[in-house]
C-alpha cells in the first residue's frame, strides 16, 4: 500500500485492443485499485494512431508502462501479468 | 585526465538504469508478454509492427465500423473503444478508460447494465441509456459480441436515428388520415381538392422514401434481431 498521499501518474502505451495491450491496462487497473486506491490517474496511449509519440518516453516495445510521478521515471515492459514484477517495477514492494 | 566522481555516479546510475530495461525488454519479449513493436527512426517513418498481421487488419475494421465496439472487464472496466464509442459519449478515447462501462450510463439503468455484463451470453443484449459528455441521452442497443478470457466485446448501436424513423413515420401516418378527412369534406372546391391530392401524393411518396431509409439504417436491421438478456445457457 502507497503511504504518501502524492497521486502517481501512470502512461500506458499500447497497440490498440492486442490481447497483450488490453492485458496490460486490465492488470494495471487491478495493481492501482489495490495498492493506490484514489491516489493514481492512468494516461492510456495507443501508438496505432499515433506512433510518433513514441519517441516522448523512448517506446521499442509494447506494452509498456511509464511511471512518471513519482520521480524517478520507471518503465515496466510487458503485460504486467506477473503482478510481483509490477510491483517490484513500480517500487511498491522492494526488491526481493 | 582526472573524472569528475559525481558525474562518473551519475552516468553509471543512468548506464545502469538502461541495463535494467534491456534486461527487461528481453525477459518481455522471452516470455510472450509483448505483442508490438516500434520500429523506424525517424520522425515519419516510426511505425507499430504488430507480430500476428491479421490482427491487424481484423483492428482496423473495428476502428472504422459505423457501430461503437467496447471492451470490458468482468468487473465492467473499460479496456478498448473504437472511434465510434466515442463520437457516441462525445469522450475523448483516452479519456473513456478512466472510468467503468456503468459510469457512461444513466443511472436508472446501471444496475440493468451491471446484471447483464454479469450473465450476458453471445448475441444477447440489453437496451440502456448513456449519458453522453454534453449532458444529453442516448438510448443504445448493447450486445455481447464476445467473451474471451475474461473479457467482453460489446457492439453498441445507437437507437436514436430508428426511433426518430418511427416518429417521422407516425407524422405521417397522422398527415396521412388528416388528409383522408379532409377529402371527405363536403364543399371543397376544385383547387383545394386539387391540393388535398398533391399533398396526399407526396406523403405517399415520403412513406416510401421512409422505408426504404429505414432498410437501410444499420439500427433497424439490429432492433430486429430478438433480444435476450438472460438466455437459458451462459457462455462461461
Amino acid at each position: 500500500m502507497n503511504d504518501s498521499n502524492e497521486k502517481w501518474e501512470l502512461r500506458l502505451y499500447t497497440a490498440g485492443q492486442t490481447p497483450k495491450s488490453v492485458a496490460a491496462l486490465a492488470n494495471l487497473k487491478r495493481v492501482c485499485e489495490e495498492h493506490l486506491a484514489g491516489h493514481y490517474s492512468i494516461e492510456v496511449i495507443d501508438l496505432m494512431k499515433n506512433p510518433r509519440l513514441a519517441k516522448e518516453d523512448e517506446i521499442i516495445a509494447i506494452p509498456t508502462l511509464v511511471r512518471k510521478i513519482p520521480a524517478p521515471l520507471r518503465k515496466i515492459i510487458g503485460d504486467l501479468s506477473n503482478t510481483e514484477r509490477a510491483l517490484v517495477g513500480l517500487q511498491l514492494r522492494p526488491r526481493s | 585526465m582526472s573524472a569528475n566522481p559525481a558525474r562518473l555516479d551519475a552516468e553509471i546510475a543512468v548506464l545502469k538504469q538502461r541495463l535494467e530495461e534491456a534486461e527487461d525488454m528481453r525477459r518481455a519479449i522471452t516470455s510472450g508478454e509483448v505483442d508490438a513493436f516500434v520500429i523506424g527512426d525517424g520522425e515519419s517513418s516510426r511505425k507499430v509492427l504488430l507480430l500476428a498481421g491479421a490482427y491487424q487488419r481484423y483492428r482496423q475494421v473495428v476502428e472504422r465500423m459505423q457501430q461503437g465496439a467496447v471492451t470490458v472487464s468482468v468487473s465492467g472496466d473499460v479496456l478498448f473503444a473504437n472511434q465510434r464509442f466515442s463520437d457516441m459519449l462525445g469522450v475523448p478515447i483516452s479519456k473513456l478508460f478512466a472510468a467503468p462501462l456503468e459510469a457512461y450510463v444513466t443511472a436508472p439503468d446501471r444496475a440493468r447494465l451491471a446484471s447483464f455484463l454479469l450473465v450476458a451470453a453471445r448475441n444477447s443484449a440489453v437496451e440502456v441509456h448513456f449519458a453522453r459528455h454534453d449532458g444529453a441521452s442516448l438510448l443504445a442497443r448493447v450486445a455481447l459480441a464476445a467473451f474471451a478470457d475474461g473479457y467482453l466485446t460489446l457492439l453498441i448501436t445507437d437507437l436514436g436515428p430508428l426511433h426518430r424513423l418511427n416518429d417521422a413515420g407516425d407524422a405521417l401516418n397522422v398527415i396521412h388520415d388528416a388528409l383522408g378527412a379532409l377529402a371527405q369534406t363536403q364543399g371543397l372546391d376544385a383547387t383545394a381538392r386539387k391540393s388535398v391530392d398533391a399533398i396526399g401524393a407526396q406523403a405517399k411518396r415520403l412513406a416510401v422514401l421512409l422505408d426504404a431509409v429505414l432498410e437501410a439504417t444499420p439500427a433497424a436491421a439490429v432492433a430486429a434481431q430478438p433480444m435476450s438478456e438472460s438466455p437459458p445457457t451462459l457462455s462461461r
